[in-house]
């Protein structure tokens, strides 16, 4: 299109529908096909905002709860999860305002909180009166007067009504059933005609048919897409006319076109994000387009509405009648009196100014208002908490002990899974030291395995990876290969008979006698011996499937390599080998004083009949399985010319140290190492002493996990443990095969120092860093500007799945149906259900992720103003940050802009010798503690 | 009464004291854990197949028993020649489907115990588990349509509460309602046979096959089965509610519409197989019904883009050639349809949730790259009765528009004429300003006249 042509069409008003159709799909989830679960924030729209006014905002806009229930908090602040200082502490940091007398805001708000005060509504305030809790109080003398002393002076409000929209419940099941089908990747056997056209032409052709019924208030439906077919409109046009036709003006359109996309926001979501990359589709990409949504949409809202549906208010309840609500705001006051202990004198005489200011303020702080502050002090102590125990942890573990050659430096994921793993291994083997980087080890790439036609991007979502990797059988396999890939060919008949034919009409007759008898087998192995099928299930696949020896293709002759077809490099060359392996190495530490074995270790999960499995996947590699990003690493840390570079650099790696790439499962809590054989015969030895302890260290960890399951016995061991957790990875019926990320609360990075021996219950991402050796903060950068996105997006998520798990998140799996291989439905016809489900989240506490940074403010402030998203996330409050100075271990917060000095007496943490120790018995949340086996008397530090 | 009758009474009665024991409990304010629940199940369903094995080698290998077991409780009432009998039978029809009933329950249950885990409605899902149980049991092994109808309208009833087990949406509720709807408008069916029985052959005893009974009493009597069966079995018309049953949880959508309750109507018809042999015009009507239905359930399946209600097309599908072989009198061969039917079924939707992983490992053991979306190329006449069955079949054959418009919406009108007849009638007496004044008039506002 030429420029002129542009400029005039962003003047036209199908220009200005578009960018008006983009602003309010901005509010739409941004979850993508959930084969590939990515955590983002769900109120990315809103980071503009300060996190306490986007809760409210996108609250009020998405029908979605901002903070956790009042009764929540009260639970918490009962149990001493939540402290009256940390009250005071948020209180003193707000405005305060003279209210009348001797009563101040914060002294009002704090007894509004604390005691506290009852939520009334006018539906059930007459209830409670008369039969309920009020009716003992109120015939009380005292109470009963300073009740009518506040009625008096009363008056009711008048209430919005809440429209009903009986229009969706017309359109909806037509919507949901036209975009299931369009979207599909292959469960229906006949796709969608003419979808190639788009949604809203392959709609329009089909209910262009003459001769087909409608339901009642879709009547003319086939004669309005017959018309626009003869006027020969597009998508735009048809949203054009509707918003012409209904005398919209356009200072309307973004309210008018928000609240119909935010009508079924999942389906409208996964559009958009197919629209945005259309690649993301699993296995067939589509042409989608948001506003050929809208014009299906907006077509058959018109028909309903020319056929006499209209929205409208709905019926007054008759509960909540004028009186009601002149009680209930009596109620409020009186609640707010009662607290303050005013008698009912008081309240007459109050001046007319007076006792306006007074309701004023009792109805400011509100519901909302009281749970926003009882989150702030739920936050507040927990943040008191982890920066307290950091801190003496910092004073009392005492000088770092010398630098011995450690028996092996392991690479983990900054996941918090990892840390009772890492804890775990430097429990059992004092020698080993353990670090931590994202996932994807600075190996961004697309990836295909043998058993893959496909590639995927290994890496995080935000990067477009430049390289791809193949996997190839070693030359003496390939044979091996040749016999696995027919074989497996046999074994896709054989699926698509029982997934495919069996559903249809004559091969399903043959299907349903033949495989039906056969079904027993997996039917009743598979829930009865979950266990024992697996294994019988697995040695058949070793044995018919036998799996060839393979390599990796990483090398690239910057000669005479072209990128290929889809533009990726094949390989890397040395130069882009060592700058990887440097990007990970030197921001660590890891600079000197190599062990002579690396051990790399990607994550995954792996676990049955769950859509949400994806979701346990590494984030840093895009939702996926980052053992190939660790092989590689590896691979390309293990050749000389490599290392003589990062030499150059500083970078000093012996020639008797040996890299080796792997892969932990968090679910089952299995480790594969690879390569082994390539494993030089000097370092065999002790491999089988590392493996003891990496298996030591994975039952360990195990148990530490199982504590947190209602269904596990206490009293089980760590062999016991593991059995338990891979029971779970490969049990039909599980719903929770792991708690994920469910524990989530701090995010530190730093040396290990900082943490070693530190039971963190695994509630902290981890990332390696080392202030010392990153004079000029580009290490420190670099490594916020990956780490606080993606850690943020997770934390956030669990947040808001958390506090409203009907509307952020995808609520209980339990009836979960799987549509379009895209998404999930509650039932036969929902909204697309995105955000994560309740089995997920039962267990999170939902605070914002307390970013903890080994460094000083002075040395901070410049890196995060440097990146405008990450002074966006900080100044927003999205996310909580503190530092620790690595010399003198001082503490400060970031609050309000400011780095505030952490000022609280520091005691010696609790010890224990083991971490089982710590947690045993123990279900919730514990604090710090340290692990100290090497002190076998514990009087010794006291 | 010997050994096999007792083990017969307590297998069919096992779920059912169980459940009115457990709701007693519950009722009085005690609500058992998960662990005992799960334990208590298990131990019921071991028994009940041990108790199957048991009647089956009674019935299979001893020649004591050809004709099977029965047992009869006397009467639950008499009127003249008109009685309730109280009979259970289990013979080599009952059989199968006995076993099925009780090992899928157990399976059930045991599957449940950990999918169900720390749900608030746990307690109440192994109530209607149980209940089902019991109703599917008494329909199998009843040995009169007056024992199979009670049995027949437990099952009806446990289906539509799991459906709307999610009580907290609307959706699982109203789509209950509607399946309620449809099954008590086909119950009529039955309850018509039944009585047409007692009054044309005096008994409904299932075991002496109405011999005696000829002409015109019969056709009445099957079509009328053939109607009840019809709804329970979701065939054509009434096959719309089938998809809606998808709202429970995953396990109970996968025993009562992938086995058991959706081939109870079978079931009915197996056991009409004497009355229906004896009329061709009513054996027609089932191929042609059964026909129908495979037609209509392949169709609106292959557009069918949900794991589950695909899913329910596959076993609707079956389910109609199930009739068709019964239309044709091929009993047993529809009885190993049923059997396969089901198991595969209930693996199928048990592993509903794993779509996703099993499509990307077909595609990518398959080897190549999937046909990208075999973009149907329509060209001339031939395409356009393509788009146009496709659009049949997307709404699911017009069937549940059809009863909406002219059916369900009719009746509404006429409700609501009656509504307005009967309030012109009560507004005088003023009911309504009772209903509401209640609500206005608390003691306060007694106590501040304002």
């Amino acid at each position: 299109m030429s420029l002129a042509g542009e400029v005039e069409t962003a003047h036209s008003a199908a220009g200005r529908l578009r960018s008006v159709v983009d602003q309010a799909a901005s509010l739409l989830p941004a979850q993508g096909p959930i084969g590939i679960f990515v955590h983002h924030n769900p109120l990315h729209a809103f980071e503009d905002l300060t996190f306490e006014d986007a809760v409210i905002q996108a609250g009020q806009l998405l029908g979605a709860e901002p903070y956790m229930s009042e009764p929540d908090y009260r639970r918490e602040l009962a149990r001493g999860r939540i402290q009256l200082v940390d009250i005071d502490a948020v209180l003193d940091q707000e405005n305060d305002a003279h209210i009348f007398g001797w009563l101040h805001r914060r002294a009002l708000r704090r007894a509004m909180i604390s005691p506290g005060v009852r939520e009334f509504d006018a539906a059930t305030i007459v209830w409670r009166m008369e039969q309920g809790d009020l009716k003992r109080e109120l015939n009380l003398p005292a109470p009963g007067a300073l009740f009518e002393a506040c009625w008096a002076r009363t008056s009711a409000h008048a209430e919005k009504a809440v429209p009903t929209h009986p229009i969706h419940e017309i359109i909806h099941p037509w919507l949901i059933r036209l975009c299931s089908v369009f979207l599909d990747q292959g469960i229906s056997c006949w796709p969608m005609p003419d979808r190639n056209l788009g949604l809203y032409e392959s709609t329009r052709n089909l209910f262009s048919q003459r001769g087909c019924i409608f339901p009642q208030h879709l009547q003319g439906l086939d004669r309005a897409f017959r018309r626009q077919a003869e006027l020969g409109y597009s998508a735009v046009a048809v949203v054009l006319e509707y918003l012409h036709e209904t005398g919209c003006a356009e200072a309307d359109w973004l309210r008018v076109i928000t609240s119909e996309l935010q009508a079924l926001p999942g389906w409208a979501g996964i559009i958009r994000q197919l629209e945005k990359n259309p690649a993301w589709a699993p296995h067939h990409p589509l042409p989608c387009s948001l506003m050929d949504y809208l014009a299906v949409r907006l077509t058959m809202t018109r028909v309903a509405e020319r056929q006499g549906v209209a929205d409208a208010a709905a019926e007054p309840d008759l509960l909540k009648t004028q009186a009601n609500r002149r009680l209930s705001r009596a109620a409020r006051i009186y609640d707010a009196a009662r607290v303050l202990r005013l008698a009912p004198a008081e309240i007459h005489q109050l001046s007319d100014l007076e006792w306006a200011a007074f309701t004023r303020e009792v109805n400011a702080c509100n519901g909302l208002e009281r749970r926003r502050i009882l989150h702030l002090a739920y936050e507040r102590c927990h943040e008191r908490e982890v920066l307290r125990s950091l801190a003496s942890h910092h004073q009392y573990r005492g000088p770092a002990e010398p630098a011995a050659r450690p028996a092996a430096q392991i690479f983990f994921c900054i996941d918090e899974r990892e840390e009772s793993m890492r804890r775990a291994l430097e429990e059992i083997n004092p020698r080993l030291e353990t670090y931590s980087a994202a996932g994807f080890f600075g190996v961004a790439i697309h990836y295909r395995s043998i058993d893959d036609n496909q590639g995927a991007a290994f890496c995080p979502v935000l990067v477009q990876p430049e390289h791809s990797i193949v996997e190839h059988p070693r030359s003496e396999d390939n044979v091996l290969l040749e016999s696995r890939r027919s074989r497996r060919k046999m074994l896709a008949l054989l699926m698509r008979n029982f997934l495919v034919s069996s559903r249809t009409l004559v091969r399903g007759w043959i299907a349903t006698f033949v495989l039906g008898l056969l079904s027993v087998v997996p039917l009743v192995g598979q829930l009865l011996a979950p266990r024992r099928y697996a294994l019988i299930r697995a040695w058949l696949h070793r044995t018919l499937l036998p799996r060839p020896r393979t390599k990796l293709a990483i090398v690239r002759n910057p000669e005479s390599s072209q990128p290929a077809d889809s533009g990726l490099l094949s390989g890397f060359t040395v130069d882009e080998k060592t700058e990887r392996i440097a990007a990970v190495l030197r921001p660590a530490g890891l600079t000197r004083n190599f062990a002579r074995w690396i051990i790399i270790l990607g994550h995954g999960s792996t676990s049955l009949n769950n859509p949400h499995e994806s979701a346990h996947d590494c984030g840093a590699c895009g939702g996926r399985r980052g053992g190939p990003n660790a092989r590689i690493f590896a691979a390309m840390a293990n050749q000389p010319h490599v290392r003589e570079r990062l030499r150059l650099q500083g970078i000093d790696i012996p020639a008797d140290a040996w890299f080796i790439g792997g892969y932990h499962d968090t679910c089952s809590d299995e480790i594969e190492l690879f390569d082994l054989d390539a494993v030089p015969r000097s370092h065999q030895e002790e491999l089988c002493a590392l493996r003891a302890d990496l298996d030591a260290a994975r039952a360990r960890n195990a148990h530490e996990r199982v504590r947190r399951f209602e269904s596990s016995s206490s009293s089980t061991d760590t062999q016991q443990a593991l059995r338990h957790v891979r029971a779970r990875s490969e049990h039909l019926a599980q719903p929770r095969p792991e708690y994920g990320h469910c524990t989530n609360a701090v995010c530190i990075i730093g040396r290990r120092g900082l943490t070693r021996n530190l039971f963190l219950d695994r509630r902290a991402f981890l990332a390696s860093y080392d202030a010392a050796q990153d004079a000029d903060q580009r290490g420190l950068a670099a490594l916020l500007a990956g780490v606080v996105p993606v850690c943020a997006g997770i934390s956030l998520e669990y947040y808001f799945s958390f506090v409203d798990n009907d509307r952020y998140g995808c609520g209980t799996k339990l009836p979960h149906n799987i549509t379009s291989l895209m998404g999930v439905m509650d039932g036969h016809a929902s909204d697309l259900r995105t955000g994560l489900p309740l089995q997920m989240v039962e267990i999170h506490e939902p605070v914002r992720l307390l970013f903890v940074i080994e460094t000083s403010p002075e040395r901070l402030r410049p890196v995060l103003a440097a990146n405008a998203g990450l002074q966006k996330l900080a100044d927003n409050r999205w996310i909580r940050i503190a530092t620790i100075d690595p010399g003198s271990g001082r503490v400060h917060v970031l609050r309000e802009g400011r780095y505030e000095e952490f000022q609280e007496r520091v005691e010696r943490l609790p010890v224990a010798l083991s971490s089982a120790e710590w947690y045993s018995g123990q279900v919730q949340h514990l604090p710090m503690a340290w692990i100290h086996p090497s002190l076998p008397v514990r009087e010794k530090l006291a | 009464m010997s050994i096999p009758q007792a083990v017969l009474i307590w297998v069919v009665l096992a779920p059912g004291v169980v459940f009115a024991a457990l709701a007693l409990f519950w009722l009085l304010g005690y609500t058992p854990g998960e662990k005992f629940l799960t334990r208590l199940s298990s131990a019921i369903y071991l028994g009940c197949t041990a108790g199957i094995a048991v009647l089956s080698w009674t019935i299979l290998a001893s020649r004591a028993a050809p004709m099977g077991i029965v047992i009869s409780l006397g009467n639950w009432y008499a009127i003249g020649h008109d009685h309730f009998s109280l009979v259970f039978m289990a013979d080599r029809l009952s059989l199968p489907f006995l076993a099925l009933a009780v090992v899928l329950s157990g399976l059930i249950g045991h599957f449940s115990a950990t999918y169900l885990h720390r749900e608030p409605g746990f307690l109440r899902f192994y109530l209607l588990l149980h209940l089902f149980a019991f109703g599917s049991f008494l329909a199998f092994a009843g040995g009169s349509f007056d024992v199979l109808a009670v049995g027949w309208e437990i099952v009806g009833i446990t289906s539509v509460l799991l459906i709307g087990f999610f009580q907290q949406r609307s959706a699982p509720v109203e789509n209950g309602l509607r399946v309620f709807g449809i099954y008590r408008i086909c119950d009529i069916g039955l309850f018509a046979a039944i009585f047409a029985l007692h009054r044309w052959a005096g008994t409904t005893a299932l075991r002496r096959g109405f011999s005696h009974l000829h002409g015109m009493p019969v056709v009445v009597v099957c079509l009328l089965l053939l109607f009840a069966a019809s709804g329970k079995a979701a065939q054509v018309p009434f096959s719309g509610w089938l998809p809606r049953a998808m709202e429970g949880p995953t396990p109970s959508s996968a025993i009562f519409y992938g086995a058991i309750s959706i081939h109870v109507g079978a079931y009915l018809l197996l056991r009409a197989e004497p009355l229906l042999a004896r009329s061709p015009l009513a054996s027609g009507c089932v191929i042609l019904i059964g026909g129908l239905t495979a037609l209509h359930g392949t169709f609106a399946g292959r557009v069918s883009a949900d794991a589950k209600t695909s899913l329910a097309y596959a076993t609707l599908t079956q389910v109609g050639i199930v009739f068709i072989e019964i239309g044709l009198g091929w009993k047993w061969l529809a009885v190993a349809h049923i059997m396969g039917n089901a198991i595969i079924r209930t693996l199928q939707y048990l592993r509903a949730p794993s779509m996703l992983r099993d499509y990307h490992q077909m595609y990518a053991a398959s080897g190549h790259k999937e046909p990208v979306a075999a973009v149907s190329k329509r060209t001339g006449r031939l395409g356009q009765i393509q788009l146009l069955f496709y659009r049949w079949s997307f709404d699911r054959g017009h069937l549940d528009t059809i009863l909406d418009r002219w059916v369900i919406a009719p009746l509404f009108r006429v409700s609501e004429c009656l509504a307005k007849l009967d309030k012109m009638g009560t507004s005088a007496s003023g009911v309504q300003a009772h209903l509401i004044l209640p609500c206005m008039s608390g003691p306060l506002s007694q106590e501040n006249p304002e």
